[in-house]
């Protein structure tokens, strides 16, 4: 994160054999803001994810963390600590449901009767308690994604990104996921939603930004930014409004 | 139909009266083998995970000569250490020919590609999500490799349990470089071969009914485990 807490990737570039997949100037991710990353199906989007997260390695990127402008590579292992990553349809290791959810405490070291009690407490609000000691594999979509979004947060990231959580999820539910996501936001936690389609009214307050030809620009062109809204989302992007 | 009768009844007599000669063979083949599946076992399955997860030039040719490898004659695995343990070999001063050592080292080169072939099978098969869940929530590729081996232990014991079928059975390699010495090497398939040799078919048999046993006891273990397994999902 730079001075302002801002945690800004440059001249990411991305090709798979001859196909340029993505090639972004700048991208900045602010603390207590919502990215919501739009795009067609194929257009980059969980490949630009995991890049942020430090899962796939980009042809070229620089990262300013920290004040100090890096390369990709020297700061990959800061991405994963700082940076959580979560699957559209999200992985549960064949263990309890107790068990996923204290999986990063367990191997960032954190004392087992710590671990227990943080576990507790996230069981409950995420409203899983009832399930504690289920496989976790044996949950409903909806529970496994609440588990996984209970999993990231406990690990307090400074950014977290989601892969088209709400893709194949009815409206209530994609409201729930909404709701959930304003209540983990915090002055100290980014987040990026993917979705391929963008419905204004669940997420009014998001930064909007669209990814076409591996370039991001403000907002999908479906949802005519006006004013603040896209001054706002062209700050990200690095572009003079 | 006596000739079959009146020996396998008399083996059990000596299974089941701890005939001290028949446990002696039965626990030097455990001995043997299960040093030689614990010794190769760790290793394969780094070698497996390496070829799964770490790209480099040559991986498949390497995949390949493994999968090739799993068919490889325990006789020709013989013959090759027999030679490099050989009084004029270049390990010969090692004196570990008609040694327990010997055949512990033969049986490990039997089963690692076995081991590391399906072991790579398993892993491949893993969810790739496995893999980075574990690493964006905080684990280091060591211990993200541990969190895959326990997401495909099933796979992986299959792995292990063929690599055991595989030595505890073979008698090339054990007779080439054991020398089937009363009491030092000699396990429960060089004995067979002797003892039917000799006519004493009451011995081989008994011995042949120790390794069916162990086979049929693996596999219910294999499927009881694989049963649990699906109910727990």
């Amino acid at each position: 994160m730079n001075n302002d807490g801002q945690l800004c990737f440059s001249r990411l570039e991305k090709h798979y054999n001859t196909r340029h997949v993505l090639s972004i100037g700048r991208l900045a991710l602010v603390p207590g803001r919502i990215v919501h990353l739009t795009g067609r199906n194929g257009a980059g989007k969980t490949t630009l994810l995991k890049i942020l997260a430090g899962l796939e390695a980009p042809d070229c990127c620089d990262v300013l963390l920290d004040g100090c402008s890096r390369s990709w590579q020297a700061v990959r292992q800061r991405l994963r600590r700082d940076m959580v990553y979560l699957h559209q349809h999200p992985y549960m290791f064949d263990s309890t449901v107790a068990d996923n959810l204290g999986y990063g405490l367990r191997v960032t070291g954190v004392p087992r009767a710590r671990r227990r009690q943080v576990v507790a407490v996230m069981l409950e609000r995420m409203g899983l308690e009832h399930a504690a000691q289920r496989n976790a594999r044996t949950l409903s979509g909806g529970e496994q994604q609440r588990l996984a979004l209970g999993r990231a947060w406990l690990l307090q990231p400074r950014v977290l990104l989601l892969d088209e959580p709400t893709a194949n999820m009815d409206t209530g539910f994609r409201q729930q996921t909404w709701t959930l996501l304003q209540e983990m936001l915090n002055h100290e936690l980014a987040i990026m939603v993917s979705s391929h389609e963008l419905s204004e009214s669940e997420c009014p307050n998001c930064l909007n930004l669209h990814l076409q030809d591996g370039r991001l620009n403000a907002g999908p062109p479906s949802l005519h930014l006006v004013g603040q809204d896209r001054s706002r989302s062209q700050e990200v992007l690095g572009v003079k409004p | 139909m006596d000739s079959l009768l009146q020996p396998t009844q008399e083996a059990f007599h000596l299974l089941l009266t701890g005939d001290p000669d028949l446990w002696t063979i039965i626990s030097i083949s455990f001995r043997v083998s299960l040093k030689a599946i614990l010794c190769a076992t760790p290793f394969a399955l780094l070698l497996a995970f390496l070829l799964a997860y770490v790209p480099f030039p040559g991986r498949r040719l390497l995949v390949s000569v493994f999968e090739t490898l799993m068919a490889l004659p325990a006789v020709v695995v013989g013959l090759l250490i027999y030679l490099l343990l050989s009084r004029s070999g270049p390990l010969g001063d090692l004196r570990l020919l008609f040694t327990q050592t010997a055949m512990v080292i033969g049986q490990i080169v039997l089963c690692f590609p076995l081991l590391v072939a399906m072991g790579y099978a398993a892993i491949r098969s893993a969810d790739r999500r496995a893999w980075e869940t574990a690493l964006t929530l905080g684990a280091g590729r060591p211990r993200a490799m541990l969190t895959l081996i326990h997401e495909v232990r099933l796979g992986l014991l299959v792995a292990v349990i063929a690599g055991f079928g595989r030595i505890i059975s073979e008698i090339g390699t054990s007779m080439m470089v054991g020398g089937n010495i009363a009491g030092h090497t000699r396990n429960i398939p060089t004995a067979i071969a002797l003892e039917t040799s000799k006519g004493h078919f009451a011995e081989g048999i008994a011995l042949g009914i120790v390794l069916v046993t162990l086979a049929f006891g693996l596999n219910l273990i294999l499927n009881l485990l694989q049963r649990r397994e699906a109910q727990a999902v």
